[in-house]
């Protein structure tokens, strides 16, 4: 089969199933919603292998949608090995991960289940279409397909109102960054009257830079707000009132990538707007320092991941901040094996605790439940970034490119990155010693938990598997080994242009021993909540962030809608139709006094009639 | 000569005419009406309509209003009692029936007619002439106007038959 | 002017006339209320516009007025009678004086 058609595959597999589960799911047995479910996923990644082997390369024209005087707009897929890498990622954890919801969900009634699966395919097909899409207006609409899969998949409990409520927060914020992906396709289409990438590629070094930075902020704008960096960050952690595997699937290793996924797309431009560009970097980095602060003091434990996942979203932004793309990407695909892990074993924690996520009432569970806390410990390690696992050769090799890279820029937000990585092992060590450590804490709502089911665990399984493997593809972190990852991506995005230096190289391995050192450390680190009060409060209510932004913005607009409701809504409009009818009313009133019922009337207002209209043509026409 | 019986016939029928709206009893003013139909045929004479002029006596006059008074004895005399009910409508039409009139006076200062058409005065309005034009060129309106009296006469016997 | 029987005559004239009888006509309708005279009056009305379509043809020469005036006044009979008819009908069941005790259609 030819490469055009297997790319329309990767796509039509999941569409396929979420039609399916839409149309009939609640109607069939459970079975057949659990065998299409993650089905079709599989089969969109059995097809991307086939691709990826093959070695396809390739813009795919199927259809010409939009044809009006000069413009006009293919259906194009671009199958490339940015798109093939992303779609790896996609449907090979995304699989996991949906096999593993065939577990966990499992609690949820027949049609609550397929609908489920509906919303997971839908989200998967979305996220497909966003990566392969070959011009602004399908990234465009799979941006904001993913968006509303988020939407309802975040608000899936929907009876919950916190749910629905961080489900709309989601996509109001969501919204915010597809209006900056538009504005940015209406310049670019202002400045090359095109929207497909290879014309707009291909022209970038002819057109006039400020523009193009333009461009570049704008769709900054839209990236920032999808991966959750600031300061279009305030959705993330609220997003966790999803089920687990959502949070593991969306927050963890796809949607919040797709703002990586982005500028590595985008990279002519970036390239070439260099302020956008920088503000890349410095955006990633500070948000990597300020999400990991804040995870320092959660209770829930899932909200630790959200704060973590923010966290080493920041470094990717960094990395592709900097230009050094196939690290950002590679770390890309590290964190989202490890943070999919970490999220899945905790979800088996959340599962045999009767749904209970906040760890002070964990303790203990090493003893209780061995597989999924030996997965959970590899997580974890990936996280800090100690060898031989795959978050060291991600997060190190991102780090030293930083330190190598000429200029100050990369100095600085080598700095944060550093200081940032240490914070990393606190809260991880803090994470991992209150629930998995020590003595079961007396308020535990269940004190035997059983451990998972095998279709819950094989896939947390699996995905250790990968997350202790997976870092020798590229060990570059290192200086020696193969890089097999920035070599497969540099075809398209191009080579960091400096190379790493010695002195990274062991910079990166200081790191490690820091951050581990305070991984380990957190188990006797509890007093200083209690020395720095005020650092808690600030801590706590995440900088403050969600009530800048409600005084800001929620309570004006509330306000202005109130007025609006009531000047002119009711005033206004209502009024005007309520009062064009009394008015009528009142007149038909009167006008009905007319008929009168007096046949003499009557001929009488004929007479009238005729007269008068007798006068009006002599008058007219009389000379 | 011709003068003095177009003055004399005109007297007559607005003589009629206000007699017509003006007797309480219908009996009188069918009768007023009568009259000037009566005149209204001398003027129709006057205007070389002779077959109208006969038509006017036998048909109008003759059956038409011999049918009201048929009626008016039928359904016994009534009077007009009191001032009615409806208090504008006496001034209201005076008003617009003299605009009517003083309208149509208006119209009639200066009007000019256009060329006659050459006809021979001799054969003018005699009865085969009228014949003629019956039909041979209007044929369509006279047998309409038979089918119109033809519904009439239905529709009458059936508004008038006595309910079983 | 008419050439008639060695006078002359103005055609004016017999308009007038004609216009005298229908305004008298048109008055009677309104201002009676007995519906025989009202019905009388509307043959008056008839009548008037009779005599004004004789005198245009007899002005014109042509005999298309005769012959209108001859299809009005069929009209007009049919008119009569069927008028006629339906009051018949409505004094059987009352007694009527006044065209205003008609007024059903009141609102």
């Amino acid at each position: 089969m030819s490469n055009d058609v297997l790319a329309l595959l990767i796509l039509g597999f999941p569409a396929a199933g979420a039609l399916l589960l839409a149309g009939r799911g609640w109607r069939m047995p459970r079975l057949v919603t659990q065998i299409v479910g993650p089905g079709v996923v599989w089969a969109a990644f059995i097809v991307t292998l086939v691709l990826f082997f093959g070695g396809a390369n390739g813009d795919f024209t199927y259809w010409t949608w939009i044809k009006s005087g000069s413009f006009s707009l293919p259906v194009n897929l671009l199958v490339d090995n940015l798109s093939l890498f992303m779609c790896l990622v996609i449907t090979g954890v995304g699989g996991l991960i949906v096999t593993y919801s065939v577990g966990y969900m499992a609690h949820e009634d027949g049609p609550s289940y397929s609908r489920f699966f509906t919303y997971m395919d839908v989200f998967i097909f979305s996220m497909l279409l966003l990566v392969l899409a070959g011009n602004f207006v399908f990234l465009i609409i799979g941006w904001a397909m993913v968006g509303l899969s988020s939407y309802f998949l975040i608000g899936f409990w929907y009876h919950r109102r916190s749910a629905v409520l961080a489900a709309r927060k989601a996509f109001v914020m969501n919204v915010i960054g597809d209006v900056g992906m538009i504005l940015a396709a209406f310049v670019l289409f202002w400045q090359f009257h095109d929207l497909t990438y290879a014309r707009v590629f291909s022209s970038v070094g002819k057109s006039d830079s400020g523009i193009l930075e333009l461009a570049a902020f704008l769709l900054l704008v839209g990236a920032v707000a999808k991966s959750a960096q600031i300061p279009l960050h305030t959705w993330l952690p609220d997003a966790m009132e999803g089920p687990t595997p959502v949070s593991a699937l969306i927050h963890a290793a796809t949607m919040v990538t797709a703002g990586v996924y982005l500028v590595a797309r985008m990279h002519p431009i970036y390239d070439v707007a260099t302020y956008a560009h920088d503000t890349v970097a410095i955006i990633g980095a500070v948000t990597a320092l300020f999400a990991a602060t804040i995870a320092i003091v959660q209770t829930d434990i899932k909200r630790v991941l959200a704060y973590s996942t923010m966290s080493q979203i920041g470094y990717m932004f960094l990395a592709v901040g900097i230009g050094a793309y196939s690290a950002g990407l590679f770390h890309l695909l590290s964190h989202a094996f490890f943070k999919a892990l970490l999220f899945m074993a905790a979800g088996n924690v959340i599962h045999a605790m009767n749904d209970e996520q906040d760890m002070r009432k964990y303790g203990g569970l090493w003893g209780q439940m061995r597989p999924t806390s030996i997965t959970f410990l590899i997580g974890c390690l990936s996280l800090v970034g100690v060898i031989p696992f795959v978050g060291f050769f991600s997060k190190e090799q991102i780090l030293g490119l930083a330190f190598s890279r000429p200029g100050n820029l990369g100095l600085a937000v080598w700095a944060i990155g550093f200081v940032t990585a240490l914070i990393t092992g606190f809260y991880t060590g803090r994470m991992w010693w209150l629930s998995f450590w020590g003595k079961p804490s007396p308020d535990r709502p269940v004190a035997h938990p059983h451990e998972a089911p095998p279709v819950m665990l094989v896939p947390v399984a699996i995905l250790a598997v990968l997350a202790v493997a997976g870092g020798f593809i590229q060990t570059r972190a290192l200086g020696i080994g193969p890089s097999l990852v920035s070599g497969y991506l540099d075809r398209v995005t191009g080579g960091t242009g400096w190379e790493d230096t010695g002195v990274a190289v062991v910079l990166g391995l200081v790191t490690m021993l820091l951050a581990a050192g305070l991984f380990a450390g957190a188990l006797r680190m509890r007093p200083w909540s209690a020395r720095f009060p005020w650092a808690q409060r600030i801590l706590e209510h995440k900088y403050y962030f969600d009530e800048a932004y409600d005084a800001a913005f929620v309570r004006p607009m509330d306000l202005a809608a109130g007025r609006g409701y009531r000047d002119v809504e009711e005033l206004v409009i209502g009024g005007s139709l309520d009062r064009t009818g009394a008015r009528t009313s009142w007149f038909a009133g009167y006008a009905s006094l007319l008929q009168t019922g007096y046949f003499r009337n009557y001929a009488l207002v004929f007479v009238a009639g005729a007269v008068i209209v007798a006068v009006l043509l002599v008058a007219r026409f009389a000379t | 000569m011709a003068i003095a019986v177009f003055f004399v016939a005109a007297a007559m029928a607005i003589v009629g005419g206000v007699g017509v709206i003006t007797f309480r009893q219908p009996m009188s003013s069918v009768l007023s009406l009568v009259v000037v139909m009566i005149a209204l045929s001398i003027l129709f004479l006057l205007l070389s309509a002779q077959f109208v002029f006969v038509v006017q006596i036998i048909v109008y006059a003759g059956a038409v209003m011999v049918l009201f008074l048929f009626v008016i004895t039928l359904l016994g005399p009534a009077r007009e009692t009191g001032r009615g009910r409806l208090r504008f409508q006496a001034g209201l039409s005076a008003l617009f029936v003299l605009v009517l009139f003083g309208l149509i006076y208006a119209m009639l200062q200066g009007i000019t007619f256009r060329q006659p058409e050459k006809a021979d005065l001799n054969v003018f309005g005699t009865v085969q002439s009228i014949a003629v034009g019956l039909f041979t060129t209007y044929l369509y309106p006279f047998e309409l106007t038979s089918i119109l009296l033809l519904v009439a006469a239905i529709g009458a016997v059936y508004l008038s038959r006595r309910e079983p | 002017m008419l050439d008639i029987g060695g006078s002359q005559l103005d055609t004016s004239w017999f308009l007038l006339l004609g216009a005298i009888l229908f305004a008298l006509g048109t008055a009677g309708v309104l201002v009676r209320r007995n519906p025989l005279i009202i019905l009388i009056s509307i043959e008056l009305m008839l009548n008037a516009v009779n005599l004004t379509l004789i005198a245009f043809s007899r002005q014109l020469e042509n005999l298309e007025g005769q012959l209108f005036a001859l299809m009005t006044m069929t009209v007009a009979a049919a008119e009569a009678v069927v008028g006629l008819a339906i009051l018949v009908d409505i004094f059987r069941v009352r007694d009527l004086e006044d065209v205003d005790d008609l007024s059903e259609y009141k609102g």
